[in-house]
């Protein structure tokens, strides 16, 4: 299958570069970093940009850091990068456990972390991670750089808040000082590859606070911030987690289509959110760190 | 149109392209390496695998405008000079049958055998699970790899 | 037959090296040259409707376009077992996707570009989207002129109907049969349609040179049977058999889907049109999933009657197919069926409906398993729960009624020697039937389930096959034969017959796939059938071989040639021991006498098998008189299945197979089809899940929905035996087991879900999604 459309295709070196050319052609443009998603998008000509900058040639954006208890994770950062580093294992295993999980070795050679928000599909895996950790988008473009939370940063399916002019340069989390352990739960049709029909994602810490979020179970993923008020302050039982169940259905909106029924993603969220909190609770307990 | 000099196969080539061109067009039909093959064009199979800086890429899913400069190996490449210890492998296993697939998933067990020489089952089938096959139910390609892994033991 | 030297053995294929070095090349990788022409079409978008107008104008002008063609360009019908299809759309389409028109430049972009120029007005008709709507009196026509159709002389096509096709069999009273039994079940069963998912896709290149010779490269199963095909629907173009050429390369997976002709006549007719020019079709892999045949669904109506003691009375099976838009291929699939239906069972009594209905869904053909596994699964299923009713264990019922040689078969021939209780008994040995298994893991469940395997070769009575072996002045050899390697191993298994017959060993044989100018007929390598069969043409063919050079001995020698044998490549005499002579020395230029001459030259043996005993004229309303099947291969198998009660997640870890090669000439080939059909049969079971829009559009033609399983999703454990009780007029015994490999999966899972969680799915696929949401249903009754 070809790319029927023409394009020029821009790879410039410095930071400069790219936002001028953003500036200059916004909505023509598109960012090309590892490809996995544009590429089949201009396949199949559900977006035709004129002007394609490939981004990988920026140093910066290649850059995983940590300093200050903060993890700052580049643009151009794959999946493979991020199951390899050390300082992700260290401090951030969720992430990994989460990498794992994302399509198969092929493609997380390519794929960016950056990318998989920027397409935005509601089952992206990386977004319910970056929202218990209450990440933020570093953004940038010509006139300003802005900081976006990732609360915020997700305004539907495949959109998000940024504009045509502006670039994301990277990802930053926290580390929580307090004691904390979490768990990634997807659910997929079977053990091979396959997108997430529906995702949550649960920090636990250990004066009892949780961080729920969840993915492909409405049009943007997001967090659970109605069960989470529950669960403060609860040690999870199995009453407790039967109530946050209940919470739950009311606060997912799951359609039917042709990877899973509206019935089964609801279920099986229950069911996750129950496996979920006992694995982060019990990795908590059991001093494991992801 | 864009000059692009890539590395393939331990040599240096020089090609023209458009920057609409992928990866996997251009090295079949203007650099005349056959064996990644187009399965589903979209990434999910993983018959056009590559080697790209060492790791292995679907080149299906690249524009090979990207690929400038940088250095690919295909399985051409990788049995140009007898065939890996991999490879004899899967032949005395009878690992494959229709053998479409065979070359994308030498690509993934190259590519994991060189970071990680003896690989448990549940690291080889993560490795290869980006790989369809439609014949052979995986087990012998499986054997395969560990009985590689095994040889190499014993030297 | 102990003393055998390459037959029986694991050798490793001929064709390894080149398949794992990047070798191989398929339809594709050739090279057709630099004036080679691409093409892109234009598909229907409606499931059924009148084509009003088709306006190429646009197209036609725009620039760098060579041609554009239309239904009106080939008027002519084509079909492999009924004349039923056009080469593109003629007055109407009849599926989504169906092809109305191709634009050709010498650029693949140019051509896309251009064809989505083209409009097709339509006039939208009543979609028939379902085969029981379909045999409604009232509904739509799909086929208006269907009793004009040419066919075969075993299919019976209802004029003025959707029906293309209907097998009947009839055995005994019906209700005799009913009344006799204490126990009765009656249920529905029903299988959605499956994709063969080949990796590689369908391709075909065309070139009609200027001097009018048409060769075509395809990756196809039928080379012969496309030419055959070709020269009868290009006939008005005046080509005959012998102006066409088709050149199989090896291909990268068939399943029954690049049996007979689908999209190859497109490279065909145009290139007919476009001469010195070769024209390439290759289907992107979304086309592949609604352009080529799929497997036929079915709505299987099932009866079966039973004694207290678990003796089967009488069996009702009235199966539905759903066959669409053109049955030419799969109303042979319904036929089989209607002929085999009992299953590997002995019913005294029986009544079979086999329909074949059209319906705007794209067509059906041949695939792995030629609808056995679809009948199988609801077969195997009512067994178990009979047994559950009448507290039969299932494996005890099973082998009270399975069949044995000599029972008659439904169609009244006696069945042939079949190892089906050596298999049952070796596999509820290996999985340890009877022995419960329990999880430590108080979310999931264990259970197991059973089941037999049972499949003829469907072919028309006077499919055949023929071979040549020639050899080279080293004594090596090749092997000239038609069938083809779709990755089961069949060149290797040829050069296994021959080195046993002429003594060469495997490593000096070459067997390629064909060419059908140069290699000799082969019917189709479809229905197993092509060990069984050319195995036995190129078992005379080294036999003739064998006779040739022995003849040559004597008269050069003046040794008597019934004195004569063949040891470790070379002639020796029982009569003479100190007698050996190389077959090197003399095989291609011949022995030479005292006074400088020459005797004999070139060997060249040839060889041909078709089975003639075989007849497919019966009663069309019973069945009975024929003798439509060769021989069935048997077997049986077992599971030992995990569920997770909540998400209904399904883990196999141990599968047992057992299956009666008759000689398996390559245990390890054989165990290759076994695990490998093994897995494709528990694919279409657990996870392929084919979706239609009520428009009749395919939801999911990519494996990104529709998912065919990764190395992470295979069972721990695959146990593969080999039973071999042997076929009598098979090459040292064997018979076929490639497609029957996968029959038994899907039965078993159901059956095993009934052990492991006391649900019962009688409809497929049986996804973890449809187990959790049953189960939960279940738990709340």
């Amino acid at each position: 299958m070809s790319i029927l459309h023409d394009f020029e295709y821009y790879n410039p070196r410095n930071i400069e570069e790219v936002l001028q050319l953003r500036a200059e052609y916004r909505d023509k443009t598109r960012i090309l970093a590892g490809g996995t998603d544009l590429v089949v998008q201009m396949k199949d000509n559900i977006i035709a940009p004129d002007v394609v900058i490939d981004i990988k040639g920026i140093e910066a954006f290649h850059e995983i850091t940590f300093d200050e208890n903060i993890l700052f994770i580049g643009a151009c950062i794959t999946f493979s990068e991020l199951i390899e580093s050390e300082i992700i294992q260290r401090y951030f295993p969720l992430i990994k456990e989460m990498s794992l999980t994302v399509a198969s070795m092929g493609i997380r050679n390519r794929a960016t972390m950056i990318g998989n928000i920027c397409s935005a599909v509601p089952s992206a895996d990386s977004a319910p991670i970056l929202l218990v950790y209450d990440a933020d988008v570093i953004v940038r473009s010509a006139s300003k750089d802005r900081i976006v939370p990732i609360t915020e940063w997700f305004a539907g399916p495949k959109k998000t808040t940024l504009k045509s002019d502006e670039i994301v340069t990277g990802i930053a989390l926290h580390f929580p000082e307090r004691k904390h352990a979490g768990c990634y739960e997807r659910l997929g049709r079977y053990s091979g590859e396959d997108l997430a029909q529906a995702g949550i994602c649960i920090l636990a810490f250990d004066d009892d606070q949780y961080h729920v979020a969840c993915c492909a179970v409405g049009p943007i993923p997001k967090r659970l911030y109605h069960i989470e008020e529950f669960l403060n302050g609860k040690v999870i039982d199995q009453n407790v987690i039967q109530e946050a169940k209940q919470i739950m259905l009311n606060n997912i909106f799951p359609i039917s289509d042709v990877r899973a029924s509206k019935e089964y993603r609801e279920h099986m969220m229950g069911i996750m959110l129950e496996r979920g909190l006992m694995k982060a609770v019990s990795r908590l307990h059991g001093g494991e760190n992801a | 149109m864009h000059k692009i000099k890539i590395t393939l196969n331990n040599e240096k080539r020089l090609v023209d392209i458009e920057p609409h061109e992928i990866l996997l067009d251009v090295l079949r039909e203007k650099l005349g390496v056959k064996s990644p093959k187009c399965g589903c064009d979209r990434g999910d199979c993983g018959s056009c695998s590559v080697l790209l800086n060492g790791k292995s890429v679907r080149s299906c899913l690249i524009l090979a405008v990207e690929v400038d400069g940088q250095e690919i190996v295909t399985v051409e490449g990788i049995s140009k000079d007898g065939l890996s210890k991999v490879q004899e492998s899967m032949i005395d296993n009878n690992a494959f049958q229709c053998g479409f697939c065979a070359p994308g998933v030498i690509i993934s067990a190259t590519e994991l055998l060189n970071n990680n020489p003896h690989p448990t089952r549940e690291e080889i089938k993560e490795a290869l699970s980006g790989n369809l096959c439609r014949c052979t139910g995986y087990l012998p390609i499986l054997e395969a790899v560990e009985n590689a892994t095994k040889e190499g033991n014993n030297e | 037959m102990s003393d055998l030297k390459f037959v029986g053995k694991p050798i490793v294929r001929i064709d390894g090296k080149e398949k794992v070095s990047g070798a191989t090349h398929f339809t594709d990788d050739l090279e057709y040259g630099s004036n080679l022409l691409y093409t892109a079409l234009v598909e229907s978008t409606e499931a059924h409707a009148l084509i009003k107008h088709i306006d190429i104008s646009e197209a036609q002008r725009f620039p760098g376009v060579i041609a554009v063609f239309t239904g009106k360009d080939f008027p002519y019908k084509f079909g492999l077992y009924m004349k039923d299809r056009y080469i593109f759309a003629m007055d109407r389409v009849r599926f989504v996707g169906e092809q109305i028109a191709a634009v050709v430049s010498r650029d693949k972009r140019i051509a896309e570009r251009a064809a989505k120029l083209v409009k097709v007005e339509y006039e939208a008709l009543p979609a028939l989207l379902d085969q029981m709507e379909a045999l409604k009196k009232d509904a739509t026509l799909i086929h208006l002129d269907l009793g004009d159709y040419i066919h075969v002389p075993w299919f019976f096509p209802q004029a003025k109907t959707n029906i293309a096709h209907w097998r009947k069999t009839r055995r005994g009273d019906i209700k005799k049969g009913f009344a006799e039994a204490d126990y009765i079940l009656e249920d529905t069963y029903s299988v959605p349609r499956y994709s063969h998912c080949p990796i590689e896709t369908h391709a075909a290149v065309g070139l009609c040179d200027l001097s009018g010779r048409l060769t075509v490269w395809a990756s196809s199963q039928s080379p012969h049977t496309q030419r055959n095909l070709f020269a009868e629907a290009l006939a008005p173009l005046g080509f005959t058999h012998k102006d066409i050429r088709v050149i199989a390369p090896p291909i990268g997976g068939g399943f029954g889907g690049k049996a007979g002709v689908s999209m190859e006549i497109l490279a065909a007719a145009m290139a007919t049109k476009l001469r010195g020019n070769p024209v390439q079709v290759i289907w992107s892999r979304e086309r592949e999933f609604y352009n080529t045949s799929q497997r036929l669904g079915v709505i299987a109506k099932l009866k079966i009657g039973a004694k207290k003691d678990g003796t089967f009375t009488a069996i009702d099976h009235r199966l539905y197919w759903d066959a669409g838009a053109s049955a030419e291929y799969g109303a042979n699939v319904v036929n089989a069926i209607g002929l085999s239906a009992t299953g590997p069972y002995r019913f005294p009594i029986i009544f079979i409906d086999s329909v074949c209905l059209y319906t705007n869904l794209p067509p059906c053909g041949a695939y792995r398993g030629f609808g056995y596994s679809e009948f199988m699964f609801g077969l195997e299923s009512h067994i178990d729960r009979i047994a559950a009713y009448l507290k039969l264990d299932p494996v005890a019922i099973r082998k009270k009624n399975a069949i044995k040689e000599g029972d008659i078969l439904a169609y009244g021939v006696p069945m042939n020697p079949s190892g089906l209780h050596k298999a049952i008994e070796a596999v509820e040995k290996e999985i340890e039937w009877g022995k419960k298994v329990k999880s430590d893991d108080p979310h999931k469940a264990i259970g197991k389930g059973f089941s037999l395997i049972w499949k003829a070769p469907a072919m028309p009575p006077n499919a055949s096959s023929a071979a040549f072996v020639k050899f080279s002045e080293d004594g090596s050899l090749n092997i000239l034969v038609s069938g083809m390697d779709m990755g089961q191993g069949f060149l290797t298994v040829m050069a296994q017959i021959a080195a046993e017959i002429l003594t060469v060993p495997v490593s000096k044989i070459r067997t390629e796939n064909p060419d059908t100018d140069r290699n000799p007929y082969e019917w189709q390598t479809v229905a197993s059938h092509v060990t069984w069969s050319c195995g036995n043409a190129v078992k005379n063919a080294a036999i003739n071989a064998r006779d040739q050079i022995f003849e040559v001995i004597e008269r050069a020698c003046v040794l008597p040639k019934e004195q004569l044998y063949l040891e470790d490549e070379k002639v020796k005499c029982k009569t003479k021991p100190d007698f050996e002579l190389p077959l090197k020395d003399f095989v291609i230029n011949g022995i030479q006498a005292k006074d400088g001459t020459f005797r004999g030259g070139p060997i060249l043996g040839k060889g041909i098998f078709m089975p003639e005993f075989t007849s497919a004229y019966s009663d069309p309303e019973t069945s009975q008189g024929g003798h439509p099947n060769v021989h069935y291969t048997v077997g049986a198998a077992a599971i030992i299945l995990e569920v997770d009660k909540d998400t209904g997640k399904m883990h196999v870890k141990k599968a047992v197979e057992a299956i009666d090669a008759g000689k398996a000439i390559n245990p390890d080939l054989v165990k290759g089809q076994i695990t490998g059909g093994l897995l494709q049969g528990l694919s279409t079971v657990l996870y392929e899940d084919i979706r239609y829009d009520d428009k009749g559009k395919l939801l999911n033609p990519n494996f990104t929905d529709y998912k065919i399983p990764t190395a992470k999703d295979i069972p721990d454990e695959i146990v593969p035996i080999i039973i071999e009780v042997p076929q009598p007029d098979g090459p040292f015994g064997a018979r076929g087991v490639g497609e029957h490999t996968m029959i038994p999966a899907a039965p078993m899972i159901a059956n095993a879900l009934q052990d492991a969680l006391e649900i019962r799915v009688k409809t497929m696929p049986i996804t973890q999604e449809k187990v959790a949401l049953t189960y939960l249903k279940n738990k709340e009754k």
